[in-house]
């Protein structure tokens, strides 16, 4: 079965700035793809040029048979897109907002009605149906703005972050939803900054930095391809040393080393329950008590680390 | 292939938005019956009667025809405005990312832009027409509809001046000047023969104008009416198709080529 989208060396300059860098990624039908990257890193130039919003500089895609540049009214039908600020108007009420996306998407007056209730009850605002948008929370806007992919259910659903300001349990609860909507027949394109959420639902994840597309496989794939299958974070009481960084190096089994923060390492190695008490002398010895070292498995993060040389915080800021 | 279903949809949705500008709905209202029960019978005063032996009929019968078409225009500009708030919360990539073609989208903007300052206008129209007295019924009703046409046009300009300028205080001042000149350089203010001929060549050729006179015309007052009421109708017609042609041009080269600034 072909993709069912395909970037073809999609790129979008605005002036000097190359927001999107020659981009080639294919999507399958059924998958739930995640697109991450820190912020600036192109994730939502490529979702607006998906959904035909903006037009590409270069380059095309393909959602199923149509292309983006040429064929953008059929293009859109196969497609719905939850926006990562809430797109609505703030006299708007969340009841008016949903029933006439179900209704401009083309749902019968009683699946409207019945999927309109359903979700607001689901995300709990049901009680604020008919409050104007102005009054909610952050939290709340951007539940209402997810819950219109959610009662479309479109043959491909682009998310962009859809679970920022939201709670643990409203997380919780949308992820859930991200799922059933695959479930039912939806291939998703999930745009993120959280690596844990690209981690939790997605069977790829593509990283993106400065526009380019960096690497895209499973996530288990990805966090297999950093060299040592261990991590052991450290936290000091004090600042370490430049020339204990270098030793730490040194010692056996460890691939590499990282300063997330001037007394914080993650210790790339192999074995780790073997090498914890050699690594906990080594910080005796150096004179740099430990405040607290734990063993973990390495992360989306940790893949994002290994491609860039930089955390997510690092490349924001950048 | 486009949807009728789509354009209504479109439209329904500006015709709510409508309804929540409570303040100005009251405020046009209040201008309007200012602008009739003082501007009009005042004036209408100082006029008698060098003014109804040219026109054939009272300056106030004139001029309240004419304000009904000023005050339908003024509302129906609105939507322009709409574009700029829709704009701050993001909402045209919501607009741009729907599953209608942008012919459907601007073709039920305009529409529904138009429609909500119609009905709106309707019951001071329906005033008017109580004032002035309604002589002709079928002639009234092509008049009726071509006003139907002029808001669509008018809803369709505001959106191609909104689309095209990218900047609610600049759209604000060229609104303002494009009103004192489209407004003044018709004849919903004053007959066509009171102006100089240099004026006369953009009054005749003014959708405003149109539409005034068509309305005259509906309503009965034919002797104030020098444009013949087909060539009316059909500038309407060209109005409304030309600026509905430029909004989908714009919205898929300006909005499309990089968003909203």
């Amino acid at each position: 079965m072909p993709p069912i989208i395909r970037m073809i060396n999609l790129t979008k300059k605005f002036g000097n700035l190359t927001a999107v860098d020659h981009l080639d990624l294919e999507i399958e039908e059924g998958e739930i793809l995640g697109l991450l990257g820190p912020n600036g890193a192109g994730k939502t130039t490529t979702l607006l040029m998906l959904t035909t919003v903006i037009k590409p500089t270069e380059g095309t895609a393909f959602i199923g048979p149509y292309d983006v540049t040429s064929e953008s009214d059929k293009a859109r039908t196969l497609i719905g897109m939850a926006f990562q600020d809430p797109k609505m108007l703030w006299v708007s009420t969340p009841w008016d907002v949903l029933n006439w996306h179900a209704k401009v998407c083309g749902l019968s007056t009683d699946e409207r009605k019945k999927r309109v209730q359903w979700i607001l009850e689901e995300l709990g605002l049901w009680n604020e149906r008919r409050k104007t948008v102005h009054t909610f929370s952050g939290g709340m806007r951007k539940r209402v703005e997810t819950a219109k992919i959610l009662i479309q259910r479109p043959k491909i659903a682009i998310i962009d972050e859809p679970t920022t300001q939201i709670d643990i349990v409203g997380k919780h609860k949308i992820w859930n939803m991200i799922r059933t909507l695959r479930e039912e027949g939806s291939t998703i394109l999930l745009a993120t900054n959280e690596l844990y959420e690209a981690d939790m639902l997605s069977d790829r994840a593509a990283i993106m930095h400065k526009g380019k597309l960096l690497v895209c496989d499973n996530p288990k794939k990805l966090k297999d391809s950093i060299p040592g299958g261990d991590i052991i974070e450290v936290v000091l009481e004090k600042d370490i040393p430049k020339k204990s960084l270098e030793e730490v190096k040194k010692i056996n089994r460890v691939v590499d080393v990282l300063a997330t923060k001037p007394n914080h390492l993650k210790i790339y190695l192999n074995k780790a329950e073997e090498m914890l008490p050699q690594i906990t002398e080594f910080f005796l010895k150096t004179q740099a008590p430990i405040k607290s070292i734990q063993m973990s498995e390495p992360t989306l993060d940790d893949v994002f680390v290994h491609y860039t040389g930089l955390t997510i915080e690092e490349a924001e800021k950048k | 292939m486009i949807s009728l279903r789509n354009i209504w949809v479109v439209a329904e949705r500006d015709l709510r938005t409508f309804v929540n500008y409570k303040f100005m709905l009251i405020m046009r209202a209040i201008w309007f019956l200012a602008q009739i029960a003082l501007f009009g019978l005042i004036v209408n005063k100082m006029f008698k009667p060098d003014v109804e032996l040219a026109i054939g009929t009272s300056y106030f019968n004139f001029y309240a025809a004419g304000i009904i078409i000023t005050l339908l225009y003024s509302t129906t500009v609105f939507i322009g405005y709409d574009i700029y708030e829709e704009a701050d919360h993001g909402v045209i990539e919501y607009l741009l990312s729907l599953p209608v073609s942008r012919k459907e989208l601007v073709l039920g903007r305009s529409i529904g832009g138009g429609l909500r300052s119609f009905i709106y206008v309707s019951p001071m129209l329906l005033f008017v027409l109580y004032l002035i007295g309604v002589t002709n019924l079928l002639q009234f009703l092509v008049a009726f509809i071509s006003l139907f046409l002029f808001a669509f046009g008018v809803a369709g300009f505001s959106i191609t001046l909104a689309v095209s300028i990218k900047s609610s205080d600049k759209f604000d001042i060229l609104l303002g000047v494009v009103d004192a000149l489209i407004v003044r350089l018709s004849t919903t203010l004053y007959p066509l023969v009171y102006m100089p001929n240099y004026y006369q060549a953009f009054a005749r050729f003014n959708p405003l104008t149109f539409a005034a006179d068509l309305f005259r015309w509906g309503a009965g007052i034919e002797s104030t009416v020098l444009t013949n009421p087909a060539v009316a109708v059909f500038g309407i017609i060209l109005f409304f198709s030309i600026f509905t042609f430029l909004g989908i041009i714009l919205h898929e080269r300006r909005l499309e080529g990089g968003g909203w600034q």
